[in-house]
């Protein structure tokens, strides 16, 4: 499990806007990645 | 401060998902569950589906918190709180 303090992983991943995001372009910047089930299911 | 959703889902079925709740950050797509292995959301790559988890990372690249079960409802209030202590 990560742990505060360690590296996150680097990605690139495809936005459902057709753009690529890479997490190194993100520098600078906080970032809160989450995890969802499955697109339109309820929380 | 920047949102990234991530599924396993394709990026029409995520655009749709954005667009019906008129999401203001991206939503990824993990098709081959490599995100969501390196981020502790999947077990295998056979994963059906992504475990609710979430981390949140500093603007260094490091990780501030991991949250490794994440209740939707309560989350936005959750990272509020770690992000001003």
């Amino acid at each position: 499990m990560l742990k505060p303090g360690d590296p996150a992983p680097d990605f690139a991943a495809t936005a459902h806007d057709g753009r690529t995001v890479r997490l190194r372009d993100l520098r600078g910047k906080k970032v809160l990645l989450w995890f969802f089930p499955k697109a339109d299911t309820p929380g | 401060m920047t949102i990234l959703g991530a599924s396993f889902d394709t990026p029409a079925d995520n655009a749709a998902f954005a667009q019906k709740f008129s999401f203001p950050f991206p939503l990824l797509s993990d098709p081959d569950r490599s995100l969501a292995l390196a981020y502790g959301a999947a077990d295998d790559a056979s994963a059906r589906s992504a475990k609710r988890v979430s981390c949140l990372i500093d603007e260094e690249g490091r990780v501030l918190r991991y949250y490794p079960q994440v209740a939707a409802r309560d989350h936005p209030a959750e990272v509020l709180r770690d992000l001003v202590a």
